[in-house]
């Protein structure tokens, strides 16, 4: 799953090709690794936003008001269903089981963050500042700790924290070709 | 971070979360200096042998709180610490039970209290590995548990020598990837593996047979995060606070329709009125509670007139639910219990990891089922339908509880509102009306 996430985080979701890769290195078969890949909701197999809207909707939250959120977000947003990605790469959204942070309800997860007690408003607002770049760096969990310094560096894609002497890490790294993200 | 919304200072019952909210205490230092972390370690290490600890642990009657209740002490008496080879303690911080927030609420306020009882655990049961298995959606407390770990190891207590003494101990992080089964142990082994998360059939069971086929302690953040008070307190000390067959305090997420959610630490014993109405304000201005969950959605439903009964698990036992992970989620009268219930019934049917039939197809059956009812298309038929889909999934059928859950959701709801079921069901009308229609 490590070496996944490595592959996910390069390509912005994971590719037939980058399966195969992960495969190969790690001796694994194909089929085997697909069958992991597809197990696991954090695993996209098809592109997301470079923001995706992970909006809980699981009681707690459906109580206190996530179907206006989930509403809002396609309306502003303009995207009909899950995992639609706005023609301009920006948005896309899926509604997620519960997030565990109920006590901030309705809340959802969106670039490595949660963010708490949501109004139709904060959704414009959180969709206006990505428009125009305005985004908050990511939580600093979203880069290792041996590089984070005082200032968080703004990483687009969460990583793993760094496994010391666990398992040996993927040996091929560098094989993919790094490909733009949906964005462009 | 945000807002604390929950327990913190020095009421007495705060036995975890007396220092949450001081300033910087997620630091070694802070916690050390001012919440007297790591003294139970320095105990455990030096004065105490390990089949001591595990001896104060069963004194303290304290019983695992991710949901299934296990005696905790007991559990750890499992594992043959002489045997030979290498032994794990695996860590369930996949928190993910609807309604439950507690694990986020230690991880993100005392992830050293976290590292400190899990040291505690490992050397009582004779593991120089520990690994921390954290749903991939929890990105602060992830955050928060590298940093203390990376702190906890500058500082020399975790390594090869912890604290001088001669027994290697190390913890690692592994990041989930969003499955609510990998909260099941056997499932949450087969993840750690870099398996799909299906659930294994037991025995053998994981004190003999865990991770890598190797003897393994499982617990729960909570029930580590609690070791270091009971070695501090003591066992018996610890035993006097909560009920007699049930002691300590636990720390209850209570969410919905309440004025204050939060995270309460509360002494196991009070009851559910003093949980919902007192600690967490009651449902908004001018509305009753109708339902609440007591211990996450799995916990079977209890009505409002079963707010009087205690945080116990004999209370709960005794008005057929369970404390489980202490999710307590509130809904009042403004909302419908059918509509609830098929949410939940949503989300085992998309959990539901597929290996046995029981629980992948009778989640689904009872979502379809609902449908119908909803869709004002039910009738007496689609109610019995509910009632033997639900027998299904119970009284092990399923591999795992996740079938039981949906079984239990039905089953709950059926038995306290059966007049809001008939009147879908029957009358095709909702008396409240549908408050959580899908956007």
């Amino acid at each position: 799953m490590p070496a996944l996430d490595l592959a996910q985080e390069e390509l912005g979701h994971l590719t037939p090709e980058a399966m195969t890769e992960v495969a190969t290195a790690l001796e694994l078969d194909p089929g085997y690794v697909e069958g992991v890949a597809t197990f696991y909701s954090l695993f996209h197999l098809t592109p997301v936003g470079k923001h995706h809207f992970y909006v809980c909707t699981n009681l707690s939250c459906a109580i206190r008001g996530s179907a206006e959120i989930v509403r809002r977000f396609r309306e502003t947003t303009g995207v009909k269903a899950p995992d639609e990605v706005t023609p301009d790469g920006l948005f896309s959204y899926e509604e997620v089981e519960c997030l565990g942070a109920c006590e901030y309800a309705p809340m959802m997860r969106l670039d490595q963050r949660f963010h708490y007690d949501l109004t139709p408003e904060k959704i414009d607002e959180l969709i206006a500042d990505r428009k125009a770049g305005r985004a908050a760096p990511p939580s600093p969990a979203a880069t290792p700790p041996r590089e984070r310094g005082g200032e968080a560096p703004p990483s687009p894609a969460a990583t793993p924290p760094r496994k010391r002497g666990g398992e040996a890490p993927p040996r091929k790294r560098g094989g993919t070709t790094r490909k733009k993200k949906a964005d462009g | 971070m945000a807002e604390l919304r929950g327990s913190s200072g020095d009421a007495p019952q705060n036995l975890l979360t007396r220092w949450f909210g001081t300033p910087n205490l997620h630091t070694l230092d802070v916690y050390e200096s001012k919440a007297g972390g790591y003294t139970a370690l320095r105990k455990a290490l030096f004065d105490m042998a390990p089949a001591d600890i595990t001896n104060e642990v069963k004194t303290s009657g304290l019983r695992g709180r991710g949901g299934a209740g296990f005696a905790t002490g007991v559990k750890w008496s499992f594992i043959n610490r002489d045997g030979p080879g290498p032994k794990y303690v695996v860590v369930n911080a996949d928190e993910s039970e609807p309604g439950t927030a507690k694990d986020r609420y230690i991880m993100e306020n005392s992830p050293h209290m976290l590292v400190e009882g899990i040291l505690i655990a490992a050397y009582a049961v004779g593991a120089n590995q520990a690994w921390v298995y954290m749903r991939g959606e929890y990105d602060e407390p992830r955050r928060m548990l590298v940093e203390a770990i990376d702190e906890a190891r500058a500082k020399g207590y975790i390594g090869p020598r912890p604290m001088g003494k001669d027994y290697p101990l190390d913890i690692q992080l592994y990041r989930g990837h969003g499955a609510y089964i990998c909260g099941e142990e056997t499932a949450l082994l087969e993840s750690l593996e870099g398996k799909r998360a299906q659930p294994r059939s037991r025995p053998p069971f994981p004190a003999v047979k865990g991770a890598w086929g190797r003897p393994t302690l499982l617990n729960n953040v909570e029930t580590l995060a609690t070791v270091p008070t009971i070695l501090n307190m003591g066992g018996a000390g610890y035993a006097k606070v909560g009920t007699a067959k049930n002691p300590g305090t636990r720390l209850l997420t209570v969410s919905g329709n309440v004025r204050k959610p939060g995270v309460y630490e509360v002494e196991i014993g009070k009851t559910f009125r003093h949980v919902i109405m007192e600690l967490a304000g009651g449902p908004p201005e001018g509305r009753k509670v109708k339902v609440f969950w007591p211990g996450g959605s799995s916990a079977p439903v209890l009505p409002e007139s079963m707010l009087d009964v205690t945080t116990d698990a004999e209370a709960l036992a005794a008005a057929k639910s369970m404390g489980g992970s202490g999710g307590v989620i509130v809904m009042d009268d403004s909302h419908c219990v059918v509509e609830a219930a098929h949410r939940l019934l949503q989300f085992y049917a998309h959990e539901s990891c597929g290996k046995c039939t029981p629980c992948r197809v009778g989640q689904d059956w009872a979502v379809r089922t609902y449908e119908r009812i909803l869709a004002n298309e039910g009738s007496r038929i689609d109610l019995d339908i509910l009632r033997s889909v639900s027998d299904g999934l119970q009284n092990g059928r399923s591999l795992c509880g996740l079938g039981d859950s949906g079984g239990w959701v039905i089953d709950s709801t059926l038995r306290h509102f059966r007049d809001e079921y008939e009147d879908h069901a029957l009358r095709h009308e909702c008396n409240v009306g549908g408050v959580m229609a899908h956007a």
